[in-house]
């Protein structure tokens, strides 16, 4: 390899231990503050130094592709699969970039092995992004999904010339191309169960299987079956045909079945996992009713190990949960004689959630908590705003940091705007019709910090990209980041003790006059909580330009610069209501010192977290 | 004398009669006059009264833009409307007082209803409606008339189904064409039928329908805007044409117009589109009827298509077809796919077939509205629906005659960048070398140079206006894409600062994009180029000037 790829690759990995949360151990809160800095300090130089190295390195290379050496091309590939190769996801973006270049090249050369090879490759590392958009709509990540299934269904189309193919590298990229055409979601369960019956078929066809048979065909097999049990899922809510719930049930006993006899033969229970993807299996296909199915999740959830720390482990303490909830969530008359079972459980997720062990790393712990917060049941005892801002706090301090400081600005602004019009946020009614004017005025600085505190929290469902991604974004994963306002809103309005804040999350980037930012479901006028939104985005946007990493755009301003550039998109971007008060010396002053205060704040709330969760400290 | 007295009387019981039927109309018209002018002042005093209204609203929020942009769209609605009830009320008493002459030109009965569609399609997106608009067995696409007119009666029936029809209703126009013997000229008529299931008429109101200022009178009605005149300019339009309107509807349960118009066939001769005979055009398309539509037009045409109603199932027949050496003439995408939106299909299909493959949308999408994200994905032309057959073979005869796609505008017709200049900026031999190839495609006429400062030399010793694009390429020895292009806009000559400078480099973060732009560059493309979206690049910068020239 190169030594551009390889400091890049150590980078990488150095940038994902200082993403971990930083553990306090013996340290003040002055010295937790100053080595936060310092963390931060560390994460823009690696971020600047990779892009360096990419633009040194990596873009010379991919400027001259047509002319580059046998040996560079293969170092490249070598690259790019340290990046991302099935397993290991360093940085799966930049394994795209690399990826396509070379599908480029492989065509420009009509260079058959290579385009298929490449598809494969390309096709995986997309798939890898899509998996991540979590709590979107699937019209929302379509786009996604056909970029990647398009290139399985590409790679897979040889399989016509499987016969004039003669390594058994490209027959297995053809055939593993097929099967992965199955991935993602579809519209349709029936069309992914038609798409995973056909490839069972050339899977089993014994002429396929004698002309490679170095493949691992059992494996393949196998997998294709775990896909067809995996349809059901996707289909909670929508119709099956009786065909469609044969195949399922026959590719779970396959795949469930013998574990289960395998175990009881052990003497032993079935792992958690497989079991209830049976009993869902069996209930969808009206074995039993769904009271009979909660039972029996409950079972399991009771039987949950709260020291195991395992995959498993997790799987059965925050997945299974997440499951149960999904159900009750479809289900709500269900809830009622659950409450107390529901907040005992979220309860010990929270425990198991603070005593992880901090050694085992915390990517999966927090996918698996992702998880639980889509399907979220509010009952009151554990109010979902509280869980959301743990699962910041503890995941993304960064964007935890950023939210505060958005929600401390927030306010002081408000105080200001106020004291000039008590009635400003009159549209809004819950702070129209509080019952006096300082009570009208604490519920309106009260929303705008709770506005602050949620209006990213979408970025979870596209957290690679925020807090795995030390380097500028490609202009596909800038477009992937607008997500975050989508997801945001998707994620707080169903629950009472956030859905107020949602406006907030949606419309955060919204331009004022509608001419640009994002998304388009952000009617401005129609909102009536547009003036808090525009505070937000208004401050959002101080703060960005300001402070953060700025790996993403490359830009970072002075307060002052900022505040300018703020006046000049006056009437466009902002607000020239709210634009108005920064014209204000004083308010500029004011706003700057509370941004500062509320770093400080952040700071300490996540010293006291960590302290507060590691095992030891008190 | 008791004869005489008798007719006497008689004439005077005529006279008698004949003076209360005078008076009688007399009456009628003075209450029709009365009402006119009562509908009048009602119908103008609404949109005036908006109009002071949101003008006053607007000037008590004048410092938010938005809330005044919000008054003035409003403020913009209302005078239209205004501004259509001052003509129609003009339409009326020119029609009434013989002045109104009818035209007699050739058109485009195509033309026509694509008008009529980009005219009334938003409407009835703007209240959810399916609106359909079908054409059936038009052999004649040429006819003579006066196309105004025949617009405003489109416009006005469908436009009024529109309005009387709720939220999320169906509607449904077509167009169908029958020989007319009994006419002089060669003739056809013209059959519209538009068909909704809105909030319909009752039997009593349809026997005044095509009286001026009537209007179904119920709650549900109450807040649509009408003048009442539409359909009684409709009805004389049509009989100063000789043509014939019948109206069936039912309360509750939609109307049904039907117009048939004969029109004089257009005398003038047309060119047949030339076309590869008996290849095969790929059609992706998931709209059962729209797919036999678009395969029996091409067969027409002496093509063969190739129905697919699914982006994965196209991908993999054309991946095979590219194999075998036996691709398509064509790609026809249709209106949507049963597993992906079209556009991401043509994406993929322009990346799998090269630059030079013909991809033609054939939508009901405005062009306007989709053209950048079409043109980004790779689709080389645009044919919009309802569809007719001439447009669609003369548009793919374009695409498919041998030249690329991208020397096209989205109605086929060839562009010619002869008469441009390029200077290519690159460094490395074998790029210079594709991307002169790509140019070669074009016609255009192309220079080199080596590096950035081979680049400025060039620039400032050539005549003023000499190069209309720069392509170039940022990482160079001597001088590098951003220096020399930040000296080329300083140079003291009127079109430093206006020649298009294009970057070209595999820097791809946005900074890159941000840096180029700061440096003075219009666009950027990333490497390794992508042949297509050079093409776009080639088309967004030069067509204006090809235009203009």
């Amino acid at each position: 390899m190169q030594p551009y790829q390889e400091e890049y690759l150590s980078n990488l990995r150095q940038f994902a231990a200082l993403s971990q949360r930083a553990r306090p151990g013996a340290l003040s809160y002055e010295q937790y503050a100053a080595r936060m800095a310092e963390v931060k300090e560390q994460i823009v130089r690696l971020g600047r130094r990779n892009i360096e190295l990419l633009r040194a390195g990596l873009f010379p290379v991919l400027d001259n592709l047509f002319d580059t050496g046998t040996q560079e091309l293969e170092e490249l590939e070598d690259f790019s699969f340290q990046l991302f190769n099935g397993q290991t996801e360093l940085d799966v973006g930049l394994a795209c970039q690399i990826h396509q270049a070379l599908l480029s090249l492989a065509r420009m050369r009509r260079d058959r092995s290579a385009m298929i090879r490449e598809l494969y490759w390309l096709g995986l590392s997309r798939n890898s992004t899509v998996s991540k958009l979590v709590g979107l709509e699937l019209s929302d990540i379509e786009e996604y999904i056909a970029r990647m299934r398009l290139c399985f269904t590409e790679a897979a189309a040889y399989l016509k010339f499987y016969d004039e193919i003669d390594d058994a590298e490209t027959r297995g990229y053809i055939l593993r191309s097929r099967a992965n055409m199955a991935l993602g979601q579809f519209s349709s369960p029936s069309a992914k169960i038609a798409l995973l019956k056909t490839t069972l078929k050339i899977l089993q066809d014994e002429d396929y299987q004698e002309k490679a048979p170095s493949l691992t065909w059992e494996r393949f097999i196998y997998l294709t079956h775990q896909n067809i049990t995996s349809s059901i899922s996707h289909s909670r809510d929508r119709v099956m045909t009786p065909e469609d719930m044969a195949d399922i049930m026959e590719s779970a006993y396959i795949v469930y079945q013998q574990r289960f006899e395998e175990a009881e033969m052990q003497g032993k229970q079935p792992p958690a996992k497989s079991a209830f993807a049976y009993y869902a299996i069996e209930y969808y296909c009206g074995l039993y009713d769904l009271d009979t199915f909660l039972a029996k999740i409950e079972g399991l959830l009771n039987a949950a190990d709260p020291s195991d720390y395992s995959r498993d482990g997790i799987y059965n303490m925050i997945s299974l949960p997440a499951f149960y909830s999904q159900y009750l969530e479809q289900y709500p008359d269900r809830i009622p004689p659950r409450r107390e079972y529901i907040e005992d459980l979220y309860l010990r997720i929270l425990t198991y959630a603070d005593l992880f062990p901090g050694d085992l790393g915390d990517s999966n712990l927090f996918l698996y908590l992702r998880q639980l917060s889509l399907t979220f049941v509010e009952t009151g005892g554990v109010p979902y705003g509280d869980f959301l801002e743990r699962l910041l706090l503890r995941f993304a301090p960064g964007i935890f940091c950023h939210s505060h400081v958005v929600g401390e600005g927030a306010r002081a602004l408000c105080a200001v705007i106020l004291e000039d019009d008590p009635g400003f946020f009159d549209d809004i009614d819950f702070i129209r019709d509080a019952p006096s004017p300082a009570e009208k005025r604490r519920t309106a600085l009260e929303f705008a910090m709770g506005c602050g505190v949620f209006h990213d929290m979408g970025k979870i469902s596209v957290i690679e990209l925020y807090s795995r991604t030390p380097r500028q974004w490609f202009e596909e994963e800038y477009d992937m980041a607008r997500l975050h306002t989508l997801a945001g809103h998707i994620l707080l309005e169903p629950h009472p003790s956030t859905s107020r804040y949602a406006p907030a999350a949606l419309g955060h980037h919204a331009w004022y006059d509608g001419s640009r930012g994002y998304p388009a479901r952000y009617r401005r006028l129609d909102c009536p909580a547009r003036q808090m939104v525009d505070v937000i985005g208004l401050i959002d946007w101080l703060e960005a330009a300001t402070n953060s990493t700025q790996m993403y755009t490359g830009v970072q301003k002075t307060f002052q610069e900022a505040v300018q550039a703020a006046i000049e998109l006056e009437g466009k971007r902002f607000s020239p209501l709210l634009t108005a008060y920064l014209r204000d010396p004083r308010v500029a002053g004011q706003l700057q010192s509370a941004l500062e205060a509320g770093r400080q704040n952040a700071y300490r709330r996540m010293y006291g977290d960590a302290l507060r969760t590691v095992p030891g400290q008190s | 004398m008791e004869q005489m007295d008798r007719a006497y009387v008689e004439q005077l019981e005529r006279e008698n009669t004949a003076l209360k039927a005078a008076l009688r109309e007399a009456e009628e018209a003075n209450q029709a006059k009365s009402r006119f002018l009562s509908n009048m002042s009602h119908d103008i005093r609404t949109p005036m009264n908006a109009i002071v209204g949101m003008t006053a609203i607007g000037l008590a929020h004048i410092d938010e833009k938005a809330r005044v942009h919000d008054c003035l769209d409003k403020i913009q609605t209302a005078s239209a409307h205004l501004m259509s009830l001052v003509n129609d009320v003009l339409d009326m008493s020119r029609i009434d007082s013989g002045r109104m002459v009818l035209n007699s030109e050739e058109f485009s009965l195509a033309d026509l209803v694509h008008d009529v569609a980009v005219i009334v399609r938003p409407q009835a997106a703007q209240k959810k409606q399916s609106l359909q608009l079908r054409i059936d067995g038009i052999r004649e696409e040429y006819l003579v008339g006066d196309p105004l007119r025949l617009r405003q009666i489109l416009v006005n029936i469908i436009g009024n189904a529109v309005k009387y029809t709720q939220d999320g209703g169906d509607i449904q126009a077509s167009f169908a064409q029958r020989p007319a013997p009994d006419r002089k000229k060669p003739a056809v008529w013209l059959d519209f039928i538009c068909q909704d299931n809105g909030i319909g008429m009752s039997q009593e109101f349809l026997e005044r329908i095509f009286l001026p200022f009537e209007r179904v009178q119920n709650a549900a009605v109450s807040k649509i805007e009408g003048t009442g005149l539409g359909m009684s300019i409709v009805k004389r339009l049509v009989d100063s044409m000789e043509g014939a309107i019948t109206v069936d509807s039912r309360e509750g349960q939609g109307s049904r117009f039907q117009i048939s118009l004969p029109l004089p066939i257009s005398p003038a001769v047309r060119r047949e589109p030339s076309l590869p005979l008996g290849q095969t055009v790929l059609v992706a398309e998931r709209r059962e009827k729209n797919a036999r539509q678009l395969a029996a037009y091409l067969e027409q045409g002496g093509l063969k298509p190739v129905p697919m109603a699914a982006g994965l199932q196209a991908v993999t027949w054309l991946t095979e077809a590219q194999y075998e050496g036996q691709m398509p003439c064509a790609l026809v995408l249709g209106q949507e796919l049963i597993d992906m939106p079209v556009l991401d299909l043509a994406a993929h299909v322009r990346q799998l077939a090269g630059s030079d493959f013909p991809i033609l949308l054939a939508s009901e999408d405005d062009w306007a509205q989709i053209e950048y994200r079409a043109v980004r994905a790779g689709v080389s032309a645009f044919v919009p629906c309802p569809l007719f057959p001439s447009r669609l073979l003369s548009t793919l005869s374009s695409l498919t005659a041998g030249t690329g796609p991208e020397s096209r505008t989205p109605d086929g017709q060839e562009e010619d960048y002869s008469s441009f200049r390029i200077l290519l900026v690159e460094d490395n031999e074998l790029n210079q070398e594709i991307a002169m190839e790509m140019l070669g495609m074009t016609g255009i006429q192309v220079e080199t140079a080596d590096d950035g400062a081979q680049a400025v030399d060039k620039f400032r010793n050539s005549p003023e206006g000499w190069y209309d694009l720069i392509l170039m390429d940022v990482q160079m020895p001597v001088m590098n894409g951003y220096d020399a292009t930040r000296t080329i806009r300083a140079l003291p000559r009127p079109d430093a600062a206006r020649v298009c400078i294009v970057a070209m480099t595999a820097n791809a973060f946005l900074e890159d994009v941000r840096l180029s732009q700061e440096a003075g560059m219009n666009e950027h493309i990333s490497k390794p180029v992508d042949v297509d979206r050079l093409m776009k690049i080639l088309r967004g910068q030069l067509r204006p000037k090809a235009a203009k020239g």
